[in-house]
């Protein structure tokens, strides 16, 4: 674009030169912005450590883990798909119990109802704060306080889903027409049974499509949670790991393959059906 | 007698744009008086300012003689109950049946559960279907709103003010959405009503024609005051 505005620089009227001004010093923080980036990103290469030798080096060793790992350990398949049943269990029941600590949130932030208008900004802040922490964290956290176990990721789950379900919630409802809302406060009703009647309903396909994306991704997301112990097919994929039962590791990679990708279909069919 | 509707005194101004001034005005029960004027005139001003959609500047409106302007939020919710009201893009529930679009009107009595459900007590099914047989739209009832035409839509959302059995009706270009033969079907309708119900009713239209058929008074409105028509009866 710069280049274009120069080249027809000089048929341009005086009064377009003015334009050229902050185009011309743009250019020139240009460099020194580009200089800039290039030095940060070479800061994070050496923070981050990262040696391409030492990749070369451990390669062989990979490569013998990969073959070392068919065929996948099934001996203990039954053990594994409990496991895997745990972690669907954890991210099902997680994102219910977010969803029901979603709907008041989401209720008050929503600018279009405003229940209680006191109460939107303190919503919109606890809402930031749970989606800001990630299910990993809170999980981290409760293991320490409830004990090892699915139960611990489920409260993870259920803290972090609350945040993102309530502010994709908000989100919708504030793109629901305006009018039908107008028409029932006419008949003097307050704002929760105008949400009710006028807003809930065309809402409701987007609101439950968001539900069953929040859960095919929990189902994902939670694989990791038996890292920190709190319970599921993660806390399998961790021991083998450890004991670099590479058969063991493989059958447990396959089986979340397995899983989520049966999941996301499944979810996937669920929310074309609502559209 | 006591005029059913009576408008005194009401100005509105946003900034520097007077949007409605000094605009004085009666509707008897059973009388249906047409507001015309080009857009911008303030009759949509008129119209959001007596329903209290929008919060006049000054002014009165008194429901049969009872004045329900300067009212406390909690009793204006309830005065608002008083005046029915059909909108230009008749605002109804797209997923919601024409029946529970009526029901729109008595959701103040009815409990969070029923509102959420659209399960209706009987008697008040009943009633709802009254109201939809009053605008011939009896075999539509539990038929989707969306999935009616527009002239059908109008109806629903006349059945909805009827239904809040209040003596007001006030209408806000009802059949600008709508082709010339269902317009004049529905403000057929609405003076029908007017008449049978003794309804007052105030109707802002654009088109001159259709008021000088259907009404009985026709008010002119520029730059936010009434400029003709005013001391007709």
């Amino acid at each position: 674009m710069d280049i274009v505005k120069d080249a027809d620089g000089p048929a341009r009227p005086p009064s377009a030169q003015a334009d050229l001004v902050p185009t011309a010093a743009s250019r020139t923080a240009f460099v020194p912005l580009l200089g800039l980036g290039v030095a940060f990103y070479a800061l994070c290469l050496h923070v981050a450590e990262v040696d391409v030798l030492r990749l070369f080096e451990g390669l062989p060793r990979l490569a013998g883990w990969i073959a070392r790992s068919w065929p996948p350990d099934l001996s203990e398949i039954d053990v594994l798909a409990r496991r895997g049943l745990e972690t669907v269990a954890m991210a099902t029941v997680g994102v219910s119990f977010g969803a029901i600590i979603a709907a008041p949130l989401c209720l008050l932030a929503a600018r279009n109802i405003g229940v209680t208008p006191l109460l939107a900004l303190p919503a919109r802040w606890l809402l930031n704060a749970l989606r800001g922490i990630d299910s990993f964290v809170f999980a981290l956290i409760f293991v320490a306080a409830v004990g090892l176990g699915p139960f611990a990721g489920v409260l993870g789950v259920a803290l972090h889903t609350a945040g993102s379900i309530a502010k994709l919630w908000a989100e919708t409802i504030e793109t629901t027409e305006p009018g039908p809302v107008e028409a029932a406060r006419m008949s003097g009703a307050g704002r929760l049974r105008v949400f009710l009647h006028a807003q809930l309903p065309d809402a409701l396909p987007q609101l439950s499509s968001i539900l069953l994306y929040m859960w095919e991704f929990n189902v994902r997301a939670s694989t990791v949670l038996g890292v920190v112990g709190a319970g599921g097919i993660g806390q399998e994929l961790k021991n083998s790991v450890d004991l670099l039962q590479f058969d063991r590791v493989l059958t447990i990679l396959l089986l979340i393959l397995a899983m989520v990708t049966a999941i996301d279909q499944l979810s996937a069919w669920l929310r074309r059906r609502l559209s | 007698m006591t005029p059913t509707l009576a408008v005194s005194g009401l100005s509105k101004r946003f900034d520097n744009v007077i949007a409605l001034s000094d605009v004085t005005l009666d509707v008897a029960a059973g009388e249906v008086v047409a507001v015309l004027g080009p857009s911008g005139s303030g009759k949509s001003t008129l119209f959001r300012c007596i329903t209290r959609l929008t919060e006049p500047d000054a002014g009165r409106i008194r429901v049969d003689g009872q004045a329900i302007d300067a009212l406390a939020s909690a009793t204006l919710r309830r005065a608002r109950g008083e005046i029915g009201v059909v909108f230009q893009q008749f605002n109804l529930v797209r997923r919601r049946s024409a029946l529970a679009n009526v029901m729109t009107a008595r959701l103040p009595s009815l409990p969070l559960w029923r509102v959420a459900l659209g399960r209706y007590p009987q008697a008040l099914r009943e009633q709802a279907a009254e109201a939809l047989r009053a605008v011939d739209l009896d075999p539509q009832r539990d038929q989707r709103a969306d999935t009616l035409s527009g002239g059908q839509q109008q109806r629903v959302a006349i059945a909805r003010a009827l239904m809040q059995e209040s003596r007001v009706l006030l209408a806000d270009e009802p059949v600008a959405s709508l082709d010339p033969h269902a317009a004049r079907m529905v403000l057929g309708l609405i003076r029908t009503l007017a008449r049978s119900r003794g309804l007052a009713v105030l109707c802002t239209l654009h088109q001159p024609d259709l008021a000088a058929e259907f009404a009985d008074r026709t008010l002119h409105m520029r730059s936010g005051r009434i400029v003709s028509g005013a001391d007709e009866a």
